[in-house]
């Protein structure tokens, strides 16, 4: 009796040891404690270990491009980890190129703060801040593209380059997890207030059909921006713009900044459609030929209905671009819009004599 | 009959809305396996292979792409336009590679069949056999779908 007892109890205690054991090794193992991450080899943080690092640096307000909610998909929010990231990873691997590798870049969402680490980040990305703002008003532009105008309530002003872009947080919604997704702004750069982003509906795209079929006016949103640099260079160099859907709006923000500015750089504007009732933003385009003397819009419908009311250039946007224009060296060029519309509008300059380093573009993919 | 604790995961996955709005399976109900079973089947019907339906959806979306957005022939009577987002999805296989949302939207001039798909949906039928369930965004009906492409 007295050994069954002595045996129940030694059992009981090995177990109770075994348990405890793990609970520490849980606490020891997990726990890694505060963890400083040097930054530019001039600042240093300290945060709570056992986060990524990009939502590490999330928490201290310092907003790494991701569209991905961090699930290595995106590859936008590559950084130099220069120590403590441990092994490069095979959720990494696929979007890093040899080069990358050598130069210690990494997939932030995809690095564990485990202990300290010595990274650099671009200085442009200190000035990115996340943003409360109001949906002011939703326009339809066409069938499946709406405008989406917000109102900034904390903080109340943006500063950004024209060409840049913003990251619309998606709450979740239907079961779909929060993310972010990456929309140029289209607004008036004068405007501090306001942004103004123009997207296009993707069928079964988490963050296009929240925006479609849930936000409504005077919901509120949370943004983090800005970031990219797709913007107008500094040169006298007469400019090709060529765009097609939603790529509309970094080209119509720059060329509200043209006009606040009075830039009379000569440019000449190609944005594509399939049908003639998808184009949009006629008046507006129409108005910055008049501010803009040296400005020309050229609208190609692919598709003019028979019979119909089109007049102008029909068929591939590139091919549009082509025909009209003249030898391009000495030119610059301005993409926005898919990769193959980027791919053939490269083709299209550089044959025409544009150099390939003067063309500057800001694909989706 | 127990289940597959693994493909018990992967189903969960599918119907969730985490990597698209609705999800894969849509409003389906049926098992996954059940679904897998009958669509192979509608396929076996329909006289063609994965292969050949996957590899007869990636001509057209090379011929779509030339396109620019716009609507061109892309061989037959079969006519197609590819759209471009940002980004990237995996496949919910947990397959390493990544897809990027591209969307291809096909139509016949004769008989007005139409579908869409994108890059991960040809994977999905030629790896896995998967047409998604009905009620997804991107489901496909074997026998329709072969009807549209050839």
């Amino acid at each position: 009796m007295l050994a069954t007892a002595a045996g129940i109890l030694a059992v009981s205690g090995i177990a109770g040891g075994l348990a405890a054991l793990l609970v520490l090794a849980e606490r020891i193992i997990r726990n890694y404690g505060e963890c400083e991450i040097l930054i530019n080899g001039e600042r240093t943080l300290t945060a709570q270990g056992g986060q990524s690092l990009l939502e590490t640096l999330s928490q201290q307000k310092i907003f790494i491009p991701s569209a991905c909610g961090g699930r290595g998909t995106c590859a936008y929010c590559k950084l130099k980890v220069l120590d403590g990231g441990g092994p490069l990873l095979p959720t990494e691997e696929p979007y890093l190129d040899a080069a990358e590798r050598a130069a210690g870049v990494r997939l932030s969402c995809q690095v564990k703060v485990r202990g300290p680490l010595r990274i650099e980040i671009p200085e442009h990305l200190f000035r990115v801040r996340e943003f409360a703002a109001t949906c002011a008003s939703i326009r339809d532009l066409t069938h499946d593209i709406k405008e989406f105008r917000f109102a900034l309530r904390d903080p109340a002003r943006i500063e950004y380059t024209p060409g840049q872009y913003l990251q619309l947080f998606t709450p979740s919604y239907d079961g779909n997890e929060e993310v972010y997704r990456a929309y140029s702004m289209s607004s008036d750069p004068a405007d501090r207030e306001h942004v103004e982003l123009v997207i296009r509906l993707v069928p079964g795209g988490i963050c296009t059909t929240w925006c479609f079929e849930h936000l409504q006016e005077g919901d509120h949103v949370t943004f983090n921006g800005p970031y990219g640099d797709f913007r107008l260079s500094k040169t006298e160099a007469p400019m090709i713009f060529v765009a097609g859907g939603s790529g509309m709006a970094p080209i119509k923000c720059i060329l509200h900044q043209m006009q606040n500015e009075g830039i009379a750089r000569e440019a000449t504007y190609f944005f594509g459609a399939n049908r003639a009732d998808e184009l949009f933003y006629l008046d507006e385009m129409a108005a910055f030929e008049k501010a803009l003397p040296g400005f020309r819009f050229v609208p190609v419908v692919a598709h003019p209905e028979a019979g119909g009311a089109w007049q102008g250039e029909t068929g591939l946007v590139t091919d549009a671009a082509r025909r009209n224009l003249p030898d391009l060296a000495g030119h610059e060029g301005y993409l926005c819009g898919s990769p193959g519309l980027i791919q053939a509008a490269v083709r299209v300059l550089t044959d025409l004599g544009m150099p390939e380093d003067k063309i500057y573009y800001d694909t989706f993919g | 009959m127990k289940r597959d604790p693994e493909r018990a995961k992967l189903e969960a996955v599918l119907r969730a809305s985490k990597l698209v709005a609705g999800g894969f399976l849509g409003n389906d109900d049926r098992p996954l396996d059940e679904i897998l079973a009958d669509d192979a089947a509608a396929l076996e019907r329909a006289g063609r292979t994965r292969g050949e339906v996957a590899a007869r959806m990636r001509e057209i979306g090379a011929r779509a792409r030339e396109g620019i957005e716009t609507w061109v022939p892309a061989g037959g009577a079969v006519e197609a336009r590819m759209i471009e987002a940002r980004g990237r999805i995996p496949c919910p296989w947990d397959h390493p590679g990544r897809y990027f949302k591209t969307i291809v939207e096909a139509r016949r001039t004769d008989t007005g069949d139409a579908a869409r798909w994108s890059d991960l949906s040809v994977h999905l039928i030629e790896a896995h056999g998967f047409f998604q369930g009905r009620g997804s965004p991107f489901r496909l009906e074997p026998r329709r779908l072969v009807r549209l492409l050839f």
